[in-house]
């Protein structure tokens, strides 16, 4: 008997049990390789889900059924070939030794997707109407090429039950061709396809019709659908409601993934996968409204990343399963957490969106604060187990998060731990960017870290700034530097940094700097101190305009995360100038003039305001490592080779005893700037084999 | 004139000790009838007395040797008192063999004069000081009366004053070894303790056998019959005379976990004060430990008036664990625990007082089949990705695993399906019972509910007759009592193995290859109703050692192991104390430096794993092995059997 109970009752979708109510839901990983096989790295990203418990994974998000919709873009799997059945048995084998389920989203993408690439195939879509997230012009659809790729449908689901998966979902969401033909914004057909209600149906059960026929009436066919498209010009909640009755009535649909929002403007994208800035399921109503009208289960997603939250929704009967998608990118063990009462060790999602904006750019999904997800494959361990080997005395400098997930690898390991942290507190600059408005989750991060720290017994010392001697006498076999950086205000003397004319971003966010009443801040970087610090300012009452020398502020933000920033920004009247660059800043009485460059026509203007503040990135704090370096038996260098193989680094094998020094080794900002992910990856591929 | 007086002294104390046994033998007669062979008993009784308790007594050595010394001298030098002084046999061998006799006494006396200069505390005081001190003055006395018989002091040696002193020894001795034997003083557990080996009501447990399970109950309540144990008349009367044969030893006491942990329960006082209850009177000459927190003096019954009425207070029966450590060390063979749960079966079952969960825990047994109302379907959710055998289906296997209320705990269902992926690789044939499955009723049965153990017990069984299986396996020790032990009174006799036992089987088959373990110490917990209950104490060793671990034993392992507080619904019950059983354990395992504790059940999982963390991790066995399996392509990991 837990508290959990809920979440554990199996449940049934058609014949198949599923174990839990927890799924991941369909999401693109970008792991396919091979044109688009499910090979290693996909196996046992999926094949560690399932060890830690998840009930059923939906892979494959928008997995293509036909040639002539792309899959190298995103990398994604492509059921148009039959190679795919043996890599399909690889993966249902990996998932069904752990009891869990395994299911594949399917879909032609229509005009969602780019065309000037691979096949370089003409696009379809109902009307032919350009899509703009992909800036994606297309063709109207025959015919002949309706019935074709109705056809690829029936192919792909055969393929996918030969392959031993236990189920298909047709995408019918995030507009692909399915809802495409539903949805009225974009279909403007005449014909037998488009117009009435049952005319734009059509399409979607004439595909549902073949696949049924196709693999019979005990394997899953479900459909993933939205709750509403919040366009004008859209399917409504109402709409939806009619639509799933539709598909329910006929008998062959198994269940339905329900999701909020349309998807083809960023603003809606946003919506899709909510960041850190939506309160926690926003969208759960939408399900449940669904709910009402269908007979089979429904499964929602949308930020719910929490087991109490999970549990509180099926209690109420919202739905009947819960998707946890990112929880379960950020902390595959989820599941086992919760059985073994441990809800408090589950490294829960942030969402920093970090996994789905790198999915937007074609880069591989991978997790901001759990390096180990998806890198199963290279051995990168969910477990860090015990070393067999000596215990080292490791110590850390630096509590930002690559120092304390250094110190939590290396205590897991077993080793004696230290680490000592200039503030008063641990996070170092996710500290900074938590306090950003509809940013304070990034915090999550580090709180985690803190608390396995707690947790692991490592001997934490805060408000301690070290040097060389405490170091010494601390007598590591291990030295880690992560001392962060600085932000970078010297780079152009005509700032006036050093004369205190600008501040940093950082003094902004930390209130070490008043905001002032009307501010300019320039952002060389464009990523998310300019725009946090913009924020901040903008919700104090600043006014505040945002400039850069390149082509938009946030334009180094991903996909599901400049909206909310814009939304932000744009209702607190903050303007966004691009195009100009910082070019000197001097005082006028009490005021600051900024004097600003246009980057392509070397015209110069002015402002003049309260206070100046300028993003450009930040500086390594490197001062101790060169003073350490030298004395160090590695002279603080790291193998990249044996780095990168994710081997034991050469100098372990030594005897540290011996009297040639410690190992020092540096990571994080305090070596070049780079990312979270950068730094926590870092010190678990280093420590892990400590 | 001692000599002429002799004889008569004799047959006066002998026959005092007569009238005494009489009376005390009418007292538990005043008990239920029991069926026990009253000829075969008596036959049986020296081996008993000579073998068996020796058996338990000689687990202290010295004190074993005190006492055959004392009472072998006694008893020896009774019956040649008889003789030479009693019937004036004119013998000098049999006079100077009655010396040496009294000799061995004396130097046994001074042993027991010697403990009792700065005695534990588990030993009770009063009469028991006076004792030694009696036995010595006996030995001494008839010792020097007997020198003139034995033609090394002339005849009429012992005249005039010193007459008077060895009269006045001789009164004292006899006295305090005959009279009190018939009257209620220490000698009394002599005549008692012997006639209750000739009557006891496990006959079973001598010549090495074990007896654990519990009586049936009698539901038939026909003529007003009480259910359970109401006042001590209730009881039996071999029962009512085995309390009689308490030496107040308090070696029960000292092993007792509820005493240890401050919880109003003494096994030594609630023995002396059922002796109260069968003689009638108060409890103010007891001069032992008390019941932690309970005055002494204050109780007082009869054999007719009802026990917790004034003689026992109900925490004290809702206390116990029903771990057996008391009936296990007691070197009377007591029977601690069936008194125990006789008197609970009344409060529960008649008074309908169980305190704490109790009676919800009982309702829901009766409601849902499991103790903590879990809706029936739910008790095989924990399998919905095992793939497993149903006997409904299979109908036949060679194991049948029975499940338990694990299924519906999460904690537990790791040992469930940690026991899978074992069975799976060794390739056994097994099947469940699932939904058909109920608990097995021993909850029910230590909470004095015998209605429902039985209800319970009797559908189980009716499900087990459909199919066909040879042996049934178990990860938890208290189904594997119950359906071993306390099954066939109701016509289910089964085959049943504890896991540990099935694994050791099939590792020394060489169905199943282990990984060696590395990794820190480890240590095994003993649980009780798997050690006591039924004598497994090698099956868990051999399967540790099997995965190449060194075992760090416990001060308190084996038949000495101290329960973790979890048994006979003392958790549902939850009796508040100074301490938790489960913290007390956890030290005793921490003694041993040990990184890990190893168990055998769910139920001690659950207590040890509530002690505060830092602690030893707590894994059971199946846990263990299912991360050391070779040929299967991944160990299980904690997480993954989650
Ligand atoms: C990296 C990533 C890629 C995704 N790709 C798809 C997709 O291809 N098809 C789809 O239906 N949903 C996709 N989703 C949406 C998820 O299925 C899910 O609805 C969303 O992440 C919200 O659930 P969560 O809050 O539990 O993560 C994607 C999500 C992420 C994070
Ligand atoms: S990258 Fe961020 S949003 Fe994505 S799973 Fe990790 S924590 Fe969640
Ligand atoms: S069975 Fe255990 S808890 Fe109960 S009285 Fe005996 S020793 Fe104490
Ligand atoms: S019950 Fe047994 S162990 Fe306890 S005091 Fe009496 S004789 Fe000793």
């Amino acid at each position: 008997m837990s508290q959990f109970d809920i979440l554990f009752q199996p449940l049934n979708i058609n014949k198949l049990t599923i174990r839990n109510r927890i799924v991941s839901t369909a999401h693109a990983e970008v792991y396919a390789t091979d044109g688009g096989m499910t090979t290693e790295r996909y196996v046992q990203y999926y094949e560690e889900k399932a060890k830690g418990g998840c009930g059923l994974c939906i892979c494959g998000g928008s997995s293509v059924v036909a040639i002539d919709s792309p899959q190298s873009w995103w990398s994604s799997v492509n059921l148009s070939t039959d190679r795919i059945i043996p890599h399909f048995q690889n993966l249902a084998n990996a998932v069904h030794k752990h009891g869990g389920k395994i299911m594949i989203q399917i879909t032609h993408m229509g005009r969602r997707s780019r065309w000037d690439g691979e096949n370089w195939p003409n696009l379809m879509s109902p009307s032919g109407i350009r899509e703009p997230v992909h800036r994606a012009t297309c063709k109207t659809i025959e015919e002949e090429e309706i019935w074709r790729v109705i056809g690829d449908f029936a192919k792909a689901a055969v393929r996918a039950k030969e392959g031993g998966l236990d189920g298909v979902e047709l995408s019918a969401v995030h507009q692909h061709m399915i809802d495409q033909f539903w949805s009225p914004r974009v279909n403007k057909r005449t014909d037998a396809w488009g117009g009435t209600f049952e005319k734009r149906m059509r399409f979607g059960l004439e595909v549902l019709k073949a696949v049924r026929a196709a693999v019979g009436p005990d394997f899953v066919v479900g459909m993933r659908i939205t709750g509403d498209e919040f366009h004008p010009d859209g399917l409504n909640h109402d709409d939806m409601k009619q639509i799933a009755k539709f598909y329910n009535d006929t008998g062959m649909v198994d269940y339905f993934g329900v999701v909020g929002s349309g998807c083809d403007t960023h603003n809606t994208l946003a919506n899709v996968i909510p960041n850190m800035s939506y309160p926690p399921e926003p969208f759960l109503h939408l399900a449940a409204g669904i709910k009402e009208v269908v007979t089979v289960p429904v499964i929602h997603a949308q930020n719910i990343k929490d087991p109490n939250q999970a549990k509180r929704i099926l209690e109420e009967g919202y739905v009947d399963f819960v998707g946890m998608t990112r929880a379960h990118i950020a902390d595959p063990h989820l599941i086992a957490k919760i059985k073994m009462n441990q809800v408090d060790q589950i490294r829960q999602c942030v969402g920093a969106n970090y996994c789905i904006d790198r999915q937007y750019m074609g880069l591989d999904v991978l997790c901001i604060q759990n390096a180990a997800t998806s890198r199963e494959y290279m051995g990168l361990p969910h477990i860090i187990e015990k070393t067999s080997g000596v215990i080292r005395n490791v110590v850390v400098i630096g509590g930002g998060p690559g120092g304390m997930e250094a110190a939590r690898v290396a205590a897991e390991r077993g080793h004696k731990v230290t680490l000592v942290e200039k503030a008063d507190e641990l996070g170092g600059q996710i500290t900074i960017a938590a306090k950003a408005p509809q940013r304070d989750q990034m915090a999550g991060i580090t709180r985690w870290l803190a608390m396995e720290l707690t947790r692991l017994g490592v001997d934490v010392r805060l408000g301690t700034s070290a040097n060389a001697a405490m170091i010494r006498d601390l007598k590591p076999d291990v030295c880690i530097l992560a001392t962060g950086g600085t932000p970078f205000l010297e780079q152009n003397p005509e700032w006036g940094a050093k004369e205190g004319l600008v501040v940093s971003t950082w003094d902004i966010l930390n209130g070490t700097v008043e905001p002032g009443k009307s501010v300019l801040i320039f952002d060389s970087i464009c990523e998310f101190s300019g725009m946090s610090a913009a924020d901040y300012l903008a919700s104090k009452g600043s006014l505040v305009e945002l400039v850069t020398e390149d082509i938009k502020p946030g334009v180094g933000i991903g996909g599901t995360t400049f909206p909310t920033y814009y939304r932000s920004l744009y209702q607190k009247e903050v303007i966004m100038t691009s195009d100009l660059a910082l070019h000197k800043v001097y005082r006028e009485g009490d005021k600051l003039v900024a004097v600003l460059e246009n980057e392509y026509t070397g015209q110069q203007e002015e402002r003049v305001v309260d206070q100046i503040v300028v993003e450009n990135g930040i500086r390594p704090n490197e001062a101790l490592y060169y003073e350490l370096k030298a004395e160090s038996r590695n002279k603080g260098q790291i193998d990249n080779e044996t780095l990168f193989d994710i081997k034991p680094q050469p100098v372990l094998s030594e005897d540290t005893k011996d009297g040639k020094g410690m190992i020092l080794w540096r990571l994080g900002d305090c070596v070049s700037q780079r990312n979270t992910h950068a730094a926590i990856y870092d010190a678990l591929r280093l420590c892990m084999h400590l | 004139m001692l000599n002429a007086a002799l004889p008569w002294l004799l047959a006066g104390f002998l026959i005092v000790l007569g009238a005494g046994a009489v009376r005390r033998i009418s007292l538990w007669r005043a008990g239920r009838p029991a069926p026990v062979d009253l000829i075969a008993g008596l036959m049986a009784m020296p081996r008993r007395y000579l073998v068996d308790l020796h058996h338990v007594v000689d687990r202290d050595k010295a004190m074993s040797n005190t006492h055959v010394a004392t009472a072998g001298g006694f008893v020896a030098s009774m019956a040649l008192i008889l003789l030479v002084h009693g019937f004036g046999v004119d013998n000098v061998w049999l006079a100077r063999a009655l010396l040496l006799t009294t000799v061995v006494m004396f130097a046994g006396a001074v042993l027991v004069f010697r403990r009792r200069l700065n005695p534990p505390s588990r030993l009770s005081k009063g009469p028991w000081m006076r004792l030694p001190k009696s036995l010595l003055v006996f030995a001494a006395t008839f010792f020097i009366v007997t020198l003139p018989a034995a033609g090394i002091l002339p005849d009429g040696f012992g005249s005039g004053i010193l007459a008077f002193v060895l009269l006045a020894g001789i009164v004292a001795g006899l006295g305090e070894m005959l009279l009190g034997m018939g009257w209620a003083g220490p000698m009394k557990h002599a005549f008692a303790g012997a006639l209750h080996l000739a009557f006891h009501r496990r006959p079973e447990r001598f010549g090495g056998g074990r007896s654990t399970g519990l009586k049936l109950l009698d539901l038939d309540t026909a003529g007003d019959k009480t259910l359970g144990v109401a006042k001590p008349a209730d009881f039996t009367w071999n029962q009512l005379l085995g309390f009689d044969a308490c030496v107040q030893c308090g070696r029960c006491e000292a092993m007792c976990p509820a005493f240890a942990a401050g919880q109003p329960l003494n096994p030594k006082k609630l023995i002396q004060d059922m002796v109260v209850g069968l003689a009638g009177g108060t409890d103010a000459n007891y001069a032992g430990s008390p019941y932690p927190g309970k005055e002494v003096g204050k109780a007082k019954g009869s054999a007719i008036e009802v026990i917790t009425e004034g003689l026992v207070s109900q925490e004290t029966l809702w206390a116990c664990t029903t771990c057996r450590a008391c009936v296990e060390e007691c070197p009377m063979m007591i029977e601690h625990v069936d008194a125990i749960v006789d008197m609970r079966r009344f409060l529960t079952l008649e008074k309908g007082t169980t305190p704490g969960k109790g009676s919800e825990t009982l309702q829901n047994l009766i409601a849902t089949d499991n103790p903590h109302g879990n809706d029936p379907a739910s008790r095989t959710y924990w399998a919905a990705d095992q793939n497993l055998p149903v006997m409904a289906d299979v109908k036949e296997a060679d194991v049948l695993f029975w499940v338990s209320d694990g299924a519906f705990d999460m904690r537990s269902q790791r040992i469930l399906r940690a026991f899978v992926k074992i069975m799976k690789t060794a390739k056994v044939n097994f099947a469940v019972l699932g939904d058909e499955e109920r608990d097995c009723g021993d909850l029910a049965r230590r909470l004095g509910d015998d209605a429902t153990f039985q209800s319970l017990a009797r559908r189980n069984i009716e499900v087990l007759k459909k199919y066909r299986f040879k042996r049934i396996v178990t990860t938890d020790p208290h189904a594997f009592h119950v359906l071993k032990n306390e099954y066939p009174d109701l016509g289910g006799s089964y085959e049943v193995l504890h896991h540990t036992r099935f694994i050791n089987e099939l590792v020394e088959q060489g169905r199943l290859q282990l990984n060696a373990r590395t990794g820190g110490t480890v240590t095994y917990h003993d649980p009780c109703y798997l050690g006591r209950y039924n004598g497994e104490y090698d099956a868990p060793r051999a399967v540790l050692n099997a995965m190449g671990i060194q075992l760090a034993e416990m001060e308190r392992s084996g038949f000495r192991s101290r329960c973790c507080g979890g048994g006979g619904g003392a958790p549902i019950t939850d009796i508040p104390g100074e301490r938790r059983i489960a913290d007390m354990r956890m030290d005793d395992i921490r003694a041993t430096g040990a990184e890990v504790v190893a168990v055998g059940c769910q139920q001690c999982t659950a207590m040890l794993e509530g002690v505060v963390e830092p602690r030893p991790e707590v894994q059971d066995i199946a846990e263990m092995v299912a991360a050391q399996l070779v040929d299967v392509a991944e160990p299980a990991t904690a997480r993954e059997v989650a």
